[in-house]
């Protein structure tokens, strides 16, 4: 199928009203819990999970990427109205959008971040289109010491890249790797960490695991947290339409921060959130006046804006084309699409292209749906930031138990819930990223097959990996990202040391 | 300030695990050789990388001082309750009953003091519950306790 008939197809598809409800549904809903400090986009997602078995694979899957996108939009809001980013990926539009808004201009700051949100979107869904379809052709040359390298190099990008204590990270991702050995091995048939336990035969329930980190385990971490917050400003509609001469600097900074939000999107281990920080950076090294970044330049908006949205769609391409998840959300997607049996990987474009040209569409339909709706609404967004955290939680308990009740009516599986959620807790005052886990969790299957088949095709000989040219450069770039904080590290303490002397 | 307790604490529980993941797994299942890896490899590399990695952890925290960051004892053993008591009550007595219990539950640990909005937000979750859910989605779930409805 060439892209355009691709794309008329996915609108075919993405226009039935089973799948527009449930996709416009997401992007509201994602909205929603972007505004609101305290629950992100991974608990959003989920919390839904579980429901998500109640509606068809494709109204499911386009609700979840709802979600997240529609995460990306609500989370800027809270952002420069507050100062109080509702998800990471939102983080450095505090800088320039907050100043903003302190000055009276936060409605040039909304309208900056949701028309730069939008057209970074637009730029990864062109993207993914062409790079899917690129891809999916080249995954047949893709061997399984290739695909055990990719993984690995995405395991450890994601927990040294941007990461302050890359060990404890990489401990995260261990753990994640050693949970998702418990089960059967499909390699032997034997049982691995089961300890005659049943129950554990398929594995750790995926859900029970993510609610317990991301539901309940935030849950706790939240409820002693900020309960009030000083309500902003009204912002007024017209204050929203920003001057000719602002909108001149607009287009460069999207069109930077889109490129570069387009290829760490894609990269797996990179994602929409170190993306944003390197727009940031970028718009900062080319601006003329680079000290006025942080007391309010649209640029330091637009930028990081175009590139965590543009991030957010070019992330689908490595999941949906190799089935390899590049950050944890995705991990999640992936975990969605095979508890409704469908598997991700190169013959996807062909063998579903329901699914996939659908979800390319929605992603067009409800990213316009946001910027139309989201700019006259924002006076209800506002004032969802009132909404105390207290009145939210005892609900979002309910959603859990009920969320992971609904899977296969196991009382076990909500003390399973209620035992992860202490140790999560546990684990983000320690600050640790229970995310990472879950990326390890997921991953580790694919890589210890991918890993064994490799060795068994090259009869135990290691070399494999780097006589294959896309395993050697994956090898290649792992290596340099272990080696980099190392060296980093050593020349800080060199520095520290000259200066001591 | 403090030295980095959590750190300390967390870096050399995952050693041990790491470390119990490794033997168990050397002991019980067969390693095979590099070309026929068996189940007992993967594991016994796993545990050997945490063991390393939560001794990497314990070292520079030893010489460092840390912000406290307390453990919310309370919110958590009420997030924990309301979790099981939700889980054990179910099947018995029905979600008409369940979901308010777990909401006053939950808002025990709330900052905010007054009972009428606890008692308000447990009607209002327990009547969304039920719409979300067995109204809109069709879940089986039981409403009201069992032989009180035939």
């Amino acid at each position: 199928m060439s892209p355009l008939d691709g794309l008329m197809h996915g609108l075919s598809v993405a226009l039935q009203p089973s799948i527009l409800v449930f996709s416009l549904l997401g992007a509201i809903l994602g909205t929603f819990v972007g505004v609101l400090p305290g629950i992100g986009a991974m608990a959003a997602i989920t919390l839904l999970l579980p429901i998500s078995y109640y509606i068809s694979p494709e109204a499911a899957i386009v609700m979840l990427a709802g979600v997240y996108y529609g995460a990306q939009y609500g989370g800027a809001v809270a952002s420069i109205l507050l100062c109080l980013p509702g998800t990471p990926q939102s983080v450095v539009t505090t800088l320039d959008g907050y100043p903003l808004a302190r000055n009276g201009r936060a409605g040039l700051a909304l309208f900056t971040s949701m028309i730069s949100s939008f057209s970074g979107s637009i730029f990864g869904i062109i993207v993914l289109v062409l790079l899917a379809g690129w891809l999916s052709q080249m995954a047949t040359q893709f061997g399984a010491a290739d695909y055990a390298a990719m993984m690995i190099m995405g395991l450890i990008a994601a927990s040294t890249i941007g990461s302050a204590r890359p060990a404890k990270s990489l401990a995260m991702v261990v753990v994640g790797l050693i949970l998702g050995l418990i089960g059967t091995d499909v390699n032997s048939g034997v049982q691995r960490f089961t300890f005659g336990q049943t129950e554990l035969m398929d594995g750790l329930n995926l859900v029970a695991l993510a609610m317990g980190l991301f539901g309940a385990a935030e849950v706790i971490n939240n409820i002693r947290k900020t309960e009030r917050h000083t309500p902003p400003d009204r912002v007024r509609l017209s204050s929203l339409v920003p001057s000719w001469s602002e909108l001149k600097r607009l287009p460069l900074p999207i069109l930077r921060g889109a490129s570069l939000g387009s290829f760490f999107g894609a990269l797996p281990g990179t994602g929409s959130t170190i993306s944003s920080f390197l727009a940031y950076a970028l718009e900062r090294k080319v601006s003329k006046t680079p000290e006025k970044f942080g007391t309010g330049e649209v640029e330091g908006i637009s930028g990081p804006e175009a590139a965590n949205n543009s991030a957010s769609i070019t992330a689908f391409v490595p999941t949906l084309t190799l089935g390899i998840p590049g950050d944890p959300i995705m991990a999640l997607m992936l975990g969605a699409l095979v508890l409704h049996g469908v598997q991700p990987g190169p013959q996807m474009l062909e063998a579903r292209p329901d699914m996939f040209w659908g979800l390319v569409v929605s992603f067009g339909i409800g990213n316009l749906f946001l910027l139309l709706v989201n700019l006259p609404l924002i006076g209800i967004w506002v004032s969802m930031l009132r909404i105390p955290f207290r009145w939210l939680y005892p609900a979002i308990i309910v959603f859990i138990s009920l969320g992971v009740y609904s899977v296969r009516g196991s009382s076990l599986d909500i003390a399973m819930v209620a035992g992860i959620g202490i140790v999560g807790h546990a684990l983000a005052q320690a600050k640790f990223n229970p995310a990472l886990l879950l990326l390890g969790f997921v991953l580790g299957p694919l890589i210890e097959t991918n890993l064994r088949r490799a060795m068994l095709i090259s009869r135990g000989d290691p070399m494999v990996f780097i006589e294959r040219p896309i395993s050697c450069f994956f090898v290649i770039a792992t290596v340099a990202l272990v080696i980099w904080p190392l060296v980093k590290v050593l020349r800080d303490k060199v520095s520290v040391r000259q200066e001591s002397l | 300030m403090q030295r980095d307790v959590h750190d300390l604490w967390w870096g050399g529980f995952l050693a041990l695990f790491g470390l119990a993941v490794a033997i168990y797994a050397a002991l019980s299942y067969d390693i095979g050789t590099l070309r026929q890896m068996g189940p007992g490899f993967f594991p016994l590399v796993l545990g050997g990388v945490l063991a390393v990695l939560g001794v990497l952890i314990v070292i520079p925290a030893l010489m460092r001082e840390s912000e406290k960051r307390p453990i919310a004892w309370r919110e958590m053993l009420a997030v924990s309750a309301a979790l099981l008591v939700f889980g054990l009550l179910l099947d018995r007595v029905g979600i008409a009953i369940t979901t308010p219990l777990t909401v006053l539950l939950a808002t025990s640990v709330a900052p905010h003091k007054g009972i009428v909005w606890r008692l308000a937000l447990a009607a209002i979750i327990t009547v969304l519950t039920w719409a979300v859910f067995v109204f809109a989605l069709k879940m089986p779930l039981p409403v009201w306790p069992r032989g009180l409805v035939p």
